[in-house]
């Protein structure tokens, strides 16, 4: 009980926020009137009376716990260096591909049914027959989830979380946060990880057979483990070709959850535009 | 009697104009389409060709793709876009230094990323006509291990030669996410253009 009250604090926190990210958007398209938003809330007259040069910045990143975020940053990367790459490095040494595949395939099968939950708090009813008849046919013909047999039968694994489900009712990111160990999160996603605690039969399952809690602990590892190995290369190469891989992070993190949010389905990504001045006789142009 | 012949004439009129130019309309995006998809399949044999021919030294394979870079996509476009408000604030100098020193870290971290890249497989998925007059084609590289990488490109057309002006990669815009880096360096070296050159400039060294 006392977890629901925690979840829904959380989303009393959270809505104030999206306002007054949504008055400063407004603030920022009209330009108009800046005098008349001073009353209305402290933030954005903090963000008047700061340096201008700010502003834009501060929007666009939303990442007003930046200090201690890199702090966490730091301890996450320290982390990493001195306990799971080594980890890592020596299960894709010792483990052959194949297998490591499958491990990665039965871990995310038994996270399917967190997938089903989220696409019916969706409303995506498609999308919830495809993921129980990706749980159904993986489950028993791909041999409890080794051999992702619903790809080759076209039906692709979808991820969705319970971050992405409040992204679909309305819920803006808030702000970004460092979660220790997890890594690069905001708010909105991390009350999703709550969510996706609870929707998880194998947590409950552990909760209720107490002698069961051993596999719930040996799942999460595994989980850390196939996500780390998996994802090692990219993340080293992200780190060393930065200037400063903390923003990186960030931008990414940030990004790809835009991407992956069914709300955003057909998006027109903002990119550079063809303009007349900028062809390659830069020295010819004023400005 | 004569008015309403008359209304529905022009209301047929109109709307046999407005199919044409639908017509028209998509006819244009439809060769606008395929052309791009051509040119990023073209492109995109050329750089695996270029990043798996072993026999070529790190050298040449850095200029070759630096070369690649220059003509074929738009790197003022990009360069002046990454930097959002601080392109207009900057000198001529600094600009000018930017683009270069953009242009050679990027050969820089791809080279690298890439280098060990064996037979990778590229792959035109399709293509689609954007709001903004941009066409974007889907890509994806297949890697050896089976896995698949989804690469989008933005292309625009501008005087009869097309450009590439973002990469978009597993939905994640590198434009987008540059521009947020560098504003960052930016605003911590004092709001100035300079501090972005200097850190590009240590990186590439």
């Amino acid at each position: 009980m006392n977890h629901i009250f925690a979840i829904l604090l959380s989303f009393l926190l959270l809505t104030p926020s999206v306002r007054a990210q949504e008055d400063a958007y407004s603030y920022m398209d009209t330009d108009e009137h800046p005098g008349e938003t001073l009353e209305i809330n402290p933030q954005e007259r903090e963000e008047v009376l700061n340096p201008p040069s700010n502003l834009e910045a501060n929007l666009e990143d939303n990442d007003p716990l930046e200090p201690i975020n890199r702090v966490t940053f730091g301890v996450n990367s320290f982390l990493d260096d001195i306990l799971f790459d080594p980890i890592s490095a020596m299960y894709v040494g010792v483990v052959p591909e194949f297998l490591r595949e499958r491990v990665g395939y039965f871990l995310r099968n038994l996270s399917e049914p967190i997938v089903l939950v989220n696409n019916i708090l969706q409303g995506e009813m498609q999308d919830a027959e495809d993921t129980l008849r990706r749980f159904a046919i993986n489950s028993t013909v791909g041999l409890g989830g080794i051999f992702d047999v619903s790809t080759d039968l076209d039906i692709p694994y979808k991820r969705e979380d319970f971050g992405l489900t409040l992204a679909s009712w309305g819920f803006e990111e808030g702000p970004y946060i460092v979660l220790p160990i997890l890594g690069p999160s905001n708010l909105r996603d991390t009350i999703g990880r709550v969510g996706d605690y609870g929707f998880d039969s194998i947590n409950w399952w552990a909760y209720f057979t107490d002698d069961n809690a051993i596999y719930s602990y040996t799942r999460t590892g595994a989980q850390v483990l196939d996500a780390k190995s998996d994802n090692i290369e990219t993340i080293n190469d992200l780190k060393t070709n930065s200037i400063d891989p903390y923003v990186t992070f960030r931008a990414w993190y940030t990004e790809r959850r835009r991407s992956l949010s069914s709300k955003n389905e057909g998006r027109v990504i903002e990119t550079a535009q063809p303009e007349d001045d900028d062809e390659e006789d830069f020295e010819d142009d004023e400005y | 009697m004569m008015n309403i012949k008359k209304g529905s004439f022009m209301k047929n009129a109109i709307f046999t104009l407005f199919s044409f130019l639908t017509w028209v309309h998509i006819a244009h995006a439809e060769t606008n389409c395929d052309a791009a998809k051509t040119f990023m399949s073209d492109m995109g044999e050329n750089v695996i060709s270029l990043l798996t021919n072993q026999s070529i030294s790190d050298q040449e394979r850095a200029d070759q793709f630096r070369t690649i870079l220059e003509t074929q996509f738009n790197l003022k476009a990009i360069g002046k876009f990454v930097l959002g408000r601080y392109w207009k604030q900057a000198s001529d100098e600094e600009k000018q230094s930017f683009l270069n020193l953009f242009k050679e870290t990027t050969v820089a971290t791809y080279a690298s990323r890439f280098k060990d890249y064996t037979s990778e497989k590229f792959e035109i998925r399709g293509c689609q006509v954007e709001p903004d007059g941009g066409v974007i084609v889907s890509s994806q590289i297949t890697r050896p291990n089976g896995q698949a990488i989804p690469i989008n490109w933005k292309i625009f057309e501008k005087k009869g030669e097309m450009r590439v002006y973002d990469v978009i990669l597993e939905g994640i815009s590198m434009g987008i996410t540059q521009r947020s880096e560098f504003a960052s360096v930016i605003q911590n070296g004092g709001g100035k253009l300079s501090a972005l050159n200097k850190a590009l400039e240590k990186k590439i060294s």
